[in-house]
């Protein structure tokens, strides 16, 4: 939905500091509140939910009911589950949509848990394909369209395992997917770095599209900007941890997890990527992010559905030729000593 | 085998003194250690759970070396689970030990993990097989026993319960050798965390009927019943694994796990249960691992078996896994193709052959003609009245 009226004078500009192009897409009214559409997928353990309550600063998932023990041998089927949040970031108003999975990659086979996440993002972006073809359209039709997809990597310190690898390889053409790497606080910094090098060699060697912080195509990026990608780039996977609780250190709370040898603290750049991910979640990348899902990854679909091909094979030669502008091929990593 | 009085039963003998049977256990001493033991373990479970850290760590000695990036690479997709044996000779005071380290790499790793116990499964049966066969052989020396004495499966800590896979893959390998559950990489649950998922697995596993490895409680002296009793209520094992020694904050130098936040360490009992699973494994309940494993599993399978077949007749084979089945099909069809190749080339030498015949028997008849033609010319000129004709006049 276009609307060419200019900056809101309310809006911090941080926000928009790499958005900064003439004619891109503003929310004039800051109010009500910019919808950022996150999908978390990921096995169950991998702090998603944890993540998710880190991320909005409060229980946005209750804990989980006992499961029945009897029960145990039978695999829950996969479920979309949706959250609304709102959140505030350095004074602008974001709606968080939160669309979680709990149950994917649960079961003793796992085939169909990828069509079934390719369906619901290929149904939002069916929605906005009718809603735009509509003579008399909805002014207050909902973009239900994910913006990013956080996929949370087993931290076996090897390398992708067949369930990533697949389900980015699927994914990565619907929607902007950032791997990340759940529970990262099982590994020590040298094996994290191991681990991230090796993830980053299995992307590039079998092709898989994530979301590698472009620069923007008509090289209007200033250079602060360009070395920020780059710097983003060599973090990814972004390593997570969740918090559970809140301690006083000097009177201010400090957001941690407590072992018998140590205490993590959550916000600490050292122990983990966490408040990264969510700066270029809800601030930095979050119009990036918007933009590219709308511009790119939907106009591609759109292409696709309109010209009769659809289907994962045909997906693939056309996403090929629209490579060059639209999905971005992993940049050769720098190595992170 | 007793001599019985017309009673029937035994008559008890106490001697005064003693007639040195109270050495027996010395002289078995002297014979065991001399012979030594075999002694076979296996790990299970996902890949990144730690078990060739574990193992090592255990050894005390690099035993199973991690995989470089070639191998790594292939084993990604190639949707299989191996068997890989590792053997090692130990010898500590003059006791050997022949040492087997079962790995199973690509258990429960792909998007389809169906039926993925099931080598395991055919791996524990087949060492028994073996050791049946051998048994009953005429001539019984040198009977190589690889007979799995404690598998060990690793269950990664998603912090909520059982996976079914894990429900499932225990329940086969629990009925048919002796399982012992250990919780991964534990440095990654907090302690009220892992408590509470120690019990969870443990609900799991008595609702689902799932068979664990229950050592002997009671014993003769009071500090080692305690000590039993301390390791049983550790189960699952809560398990972290290091190979390499690491500074800790106050100085001491120790096996662990460095983080930014403080040192995880192995031998340390309020950081994780490596020395109770340790002192399970080797130092304390080994023979009874390896009793239990004869006496009751190996004995569970033998019935089975004597009770459906003849003495001395081998056994059926089932269906093989997936990965032969697909080998299979791929050699018949080379073969195939083949065999095609083959008979297009002996049918393309066949057509040159009868192409020759051909062109040799107009050849051939071009020279009979040409005889022919010489010949009627001759007889033309011998008829004729020309003076020449006489030559050709018999």
């Amino acid at each position: 939905m276009k609307d060419g009226s200019g900056e809101d004078n309310n809006v911090a500009p941080s926000v928009y500091s790499h958005v900064s192009r003439p004619g891109s897409h503003r929310y004039k009214n800051a109010k009500k509140g910019l919808p950022f559409n996150l999908m978390l997928v990921g096995e169950s353990g991998l702090g998603r939910t944890t993540f998710l309550n880190t991320l909005c600063e409060r229980v946005v998932v209750p804990p989980s009911e006992l499961p029945n023990p009897e029960q145990a041998h039978i695999a829950e089927p996969m479920q979309f589950k949706h959250y609304a949040v709102d959140m505030e970031e350095d004074g602008m108003k974001i709606i968080l949509n939160i669309i979680d999975t709990p149950g994917f990659g649960n079961g003793t086979d796992n085939e169909t848990c990828f069509d079934q996440i390719q369906e619901y993002l290929e149904t939002q972006f069916d929605d906005v394909l009718s809603e735009e073809n509509r003579i008399k359209r909805n002014p207050k039709f909902k973009d239900s369209r994910v913006h990013a997809l956080l996929y949370f990597i087993n931290p076996t310190g090897h390398s992708l395992r067949e369930i990533d690898i697949e389900l980015m390889r699927r994914l990565g053409n619907r929607a902007n997917v950032i791997p990340v790497i759940g529970r990262s606080d099982s590994l020590t910094p040298r094996e994290l770095v191991l681990f991230k090098q090796r993830i980053m060699d299995d992307i590039a060697a079998y092709g898989i599209p994530v979301f590698s912080f472009p620069n923007s195509e008509d090289d209007e990026d200033d250079e602060e900007t360009v070395e920020e990608n780059a710097e983003l780039r060599a973090m990814l996977p972004f390593a997570t941890v969740g918090c559970e609780e809140v301690i006083n250190e000097d009177g201010r709370p400090v957001r941690v997890r407590t072992y018998p040898w140590g205490v993590v603290q959550v916000d600490n750049d050292e122990h983990s990527d966490f408040d990264r991910l969510r700066y270029v979640l809800l601030n930095s990348h979050i119009g990036d992010l918007r933009e590219r899902t709308q511009n790119d990854i939907y106009e591609l679909y759109r292409t696709e559905k309109l010209s009769g091909n659809t289907g994962p094979a045909a997906s693939n030669t056309n996403a090929e030729a629209a490579q060059s502008h639209a999905t971005m091929a992993p940049h050769p990593r720098s190595v992170v000593a | 085998m007793s001599a019985s009085d017309t009673n029937g039963s035994a008559k008890s003998l106490a001697s005064n003194g003693g007639i040195g049977i109270a050495n027996l256990p010395n002289q078995l001493h002297k014979i065991v250690t001399k012979k030594g033991t075999d002694f076979t373990l296996m790990v299970v479970g996902e890949s990144g759970t730690g078990k060739t850290t574990f193992i090592n760590t255990l050894l005390t000695t690099e035993l199973i070396e991690p995989l470089d990036d070639a191998s790594r690479r292939k084993k990604q997709l190639d949707k299989t689970v191996d068997i890989n044996i590792h053997k090692a000779e130990l010898e500590e005071k003059m006791f050997n030990v022949k040492l087997n380290v079962v790995d199973t790499p690509g258990f429960g790793d792909y998007v389809d993990n169906n039926d993925c116990w099931l080598p395991v499964v055919d791996f524990i049966e087949n060492q028994y097989e073996q050791y049946l066969r051998q048994e009953q052989q005429p001539v019984r020396k040198g009977v190589v026993d690889m007979r799995v004495h404690a598998c060990l499966y690793f269950i990664r800590p998603n912090g909520h319960t059982l996976k079914p896979l894990d429900v499932r893959a225990m329940k086969a390998i629990g009925a048919r050798v002796n399982l012992i559950p250990i919780i991964a990489k534990a440095d990654t649950l907090s302690p009220a965390a892992l408590r509470q998922f120690k019990k969870r697995v443990m609900d799991v596993i008595d609702a689902q009927s799932i068979r664990i490895y229950q050592p002997p409680v009671e014993s003769d002296d009071e500090h080692s019943t305690r000590r039993n009793k301390d390791i049983i209520s550790a189960v699952p094992f809560a398990i972290i694994g290091s190979d390499r020694e690491v500074k800790t904050e106050d100085g001491r130098h120790v096996k662990g796990r460095l983080y930014p936040w403080g040192v995880a360490e192995v031998e340390n009992d309020e950081h994780c249960d490596f020395k109770k699973l340790r002192s399970l494994l080797i130092r304390t309940h080994m023979l009874d691992l390896i009793s239990t494993t004869e006496e009751v599993h190996y004995d569970k399978y033998r019935t089975t078996q004597m009770k459906s077949r003849k003495f001395g007749e081998p056994k059926l084979k089932k269906p093989d896994n997936k990965k032969f089945r697909d080998e299979e099909e791929a050699l018949r069809a080379r073969f195939t193709e083949k065999v095609k190749l083959e008979e297009n080339r002996f049918r393309q030498w066949e057509q040159r052959l009868i192409a020759e015949r051909d062109r040799l028997n107009k050849d051939l008849e071009q020279e009979h003609n040409l005889v022919k033609q010489l010949e009627s010319e001759i007889e033309a000129i011998a008829n004729s009245g020309s003076p020449n004709g006489k030559f050709f006049r018999k």
